[in-house]
């Protein structure tokens, strides 16, 4: 069984580096109307997401637990500028969901901008809004979204888990990077980021019980440290996680000591901003995917015979 | 040099062998060892070259006469025999060259009705070296023991497969998706043969696309002719 110390390692490293680095999370006020304002909100979201993952898990010590809401702070005062960042962007692409997803794990950790609440309740009542083209897996997330702000979602959950792939359960030898992530945020978005695995349900679970051992044993394989965190994660939202011993050792042996985590391979080269883009995200997947699996391996351990 | 020579002269004898099976496989129609192997050095070399091609194919050699269930003529059992007898398995072999052999015995028991079962009945050899295997590791080995793999074929390898066919179903998505098409038609043929298979593995598609992908090698369209024979008769 892979060492739980070995797991924690792996994500107290990783918010040390993003601590550090801090600054990264940034908006561009001058961006290229081509490239859009809103491009670089998702990092912002993404951490907020993680930290919120850290706070409920509750197996983070002080130190982490206070790196975490230090950089909640500075993403929220500084990067967002109180949330006024966020009405902006709605007031460039008013249809966009991406300032609401942005939004929500600040509002579920007790941060509040009510502009862009009343926004999101006008475009709720928006044909238009339910009817914007997403891919499947994110319609999911967006109905869940939905669901957390308190609204209905539109449409309902239970009518698009069949509509993504994994809601299909195909041939698992088709999978590919892409259709991996794919999955990946399927899971996500059924359990809330971890917070309710038994949001999958059982066909779907036993799906993932039986092939994603291939897929761990796969994408480490192939050194793509970013897709494996994700695969780590679903592992962990699963009624029986394996933990898997090979892919965790692997995972943690490509951390650096600085707690980055490279997205593929080895770290890239680059300035400071270059290298914090191509970072980032791997490097706030493996604190979530260590967080989630710290998590579930003191559950197994409660639960073991004494 | 020379060997180099030798080997590249008998990969084309295996080759040449392998498709002639794949073709008798998918026509149905008869199959002859004898004469199907020919070499360029003359009689008492292409020989033994054909005898060497029949071992490396192994049991497979004579999957025309077990999958369509026809007697095989006189002279081509001879030469199967001659293959198995002519090249024994060293003492340091590996438990797959070992196990390659024993099909071999085994299919010339099954076939040679004038040996009547009752001589040179060799004990199975051991299986342990899968007991502990990881999933990917059991289907690599099974892969390479396909000729085992064939029906009412009991063996300690296929009792292993039998009590795991989610870790060869593992092995066949893994083969597939490292582009292995030999190993991934290899674990498709043992699949065939195996109760409780994942359904969503999708393993009728999984055959076919092998057969795409892998067309190039004999070896890989052998294996899944074998499985697609297997399954139709499975039905029957």
């Amino acid at each position: 069984m892979t060492s739980t110390r070995l797991i924690h390692t792996v994500g107290t490293g990783a918010l040390e580096w993003l601590h550090a680095h801090r600054d990264g999370f940034r908006l561009e006020q001058d961006v290229d109307p081509e490239v859009g304002f809103l491009e670089r909100f998702k990092p912002v979201g993404e951490l907020a997401i993680i930290c919120k993952v850290l706070f409920r898990e509750g197996v983070a010590g002080s130190r982490q637990a206070q790196l975490a809401r230090q950089l909640l702070d500075h993403a929220w005062r500084d990067t967002l500028d109180g949330g006024r960042m966020l009405v902006r962007g709605h007031r460039i692409e008013p249809l966009s969901p991406i300032p609401f997803e942005v939004y929500l794990p600040f509002r579920e950790l007790g941060y509040s901008r009510p502009e862009i609440e009343q926004a999101l309740l006008l475009n709720h009542r928006l044909e238009s809004f339910a009817a914007y083209e997403v891919p499947p897996a994110r319609r999911l997330g967006l109905s869940a979204f939905q669901r957390r702000f308190g609204l209905a979602p539109r449409p309902p959950e239970s009518e698009l888990v069949g509509t993504t792939w994994l809601g299909r359960t195909p041939e698992p030898w088709t999978v590919e990077g892409h259709i991996a992530y794919d999955v990946t945020h399927t899971v996500f978005h059924l359990t809330d980021w971890g917070e309710r695995p038994d949001g999958i349900p059982d066909r779907l679970a036993g799906y993932l019980a039986t092939w994603l051992p291939v897929w761990l044993d796969d994408w480490l394989d192939l050194a793509r440290w970013d897709l494996l965190g994700e695969l780590l994660v679903v592992d962990a939202c699963l009624p029986r996680p394996t933990l898997d011993e090979r892919a965790w050792e692997g995972f943690a042996a490509a951390q650096q000591p600085d707690g980055a985590m490279p997205a593929v391979r080895t770290m890239p080269q680059g300035d400071a901003e270059e290298l914090f883009d191509l970072v980032y995200h791997p490097t706030l997947v493996a604190a979530f995917a260590s967080v989630l699996a710290t998590s579930r391996a003191l559950t197994q351990l409660v639960h073991a015979p004494a | 040099m020379e060997q180099s020579g030798t080997s590249t002269r008998l990969a084309g004898a295996v080759q040449g062998l392998t498709s002639e099976l794949v073709s008798a496989l998918r026509s149905g129609g008869p199959f002859r060892l004898a004469g199907s192997v020919r070499g360029a050095d003359g009689p008492e070399a292409a020989d033994g070259l054909a005898l060497a091609a029949v071992r490396v194919v192994g049991a497979d050699a004579a999957l025309p006469s077990v999958l369509h269930r026809t007697p095989p003529e006189p002279d081509d059992l001879a030469v199967f025999s001659r293959a198995v007898h002519a090249y024994p398995p060293p003492s340091d072999a590996s438990p797959t060259s070992v196990w390659s052999h024993w099909a071999m015995k085994r299919t010339l028991l099954r076939l040679d009705a004038s040996l009547d079962g009752a001589a040179g009945h060799d004990p199975e050899p051991q299986a342990a070296w899968l007991d502990d295997a990881s999933w990917q590791s059991l289907t690599h080995q099974l892969a390479v023991l396909a000729p085992l793999a064939v029906p009412a074929g009991d063996s300690a390898v296929a009792r292993v497969a039998r009590g795991r066919p989610v870790d060869v179903a593992r092995g066949f998505v893994r083969a597939v998706r490292r582009r292995d098409w030999l190993q991934a038609a290899g674990a498709g043929r043992w699949l065939v043969l195996l109760d409780d298979v994942p359904p969503t593995l999708g393993l009728e598609a999984g055959l076919d696309f092998v057969a795409q992908m892998g067309c190039d090698d004999p070896r890989v369209a052998l294996q899944i002719e074998a499985a697609h024979l297997m399954r139709a008769g499975v039905r029957v």
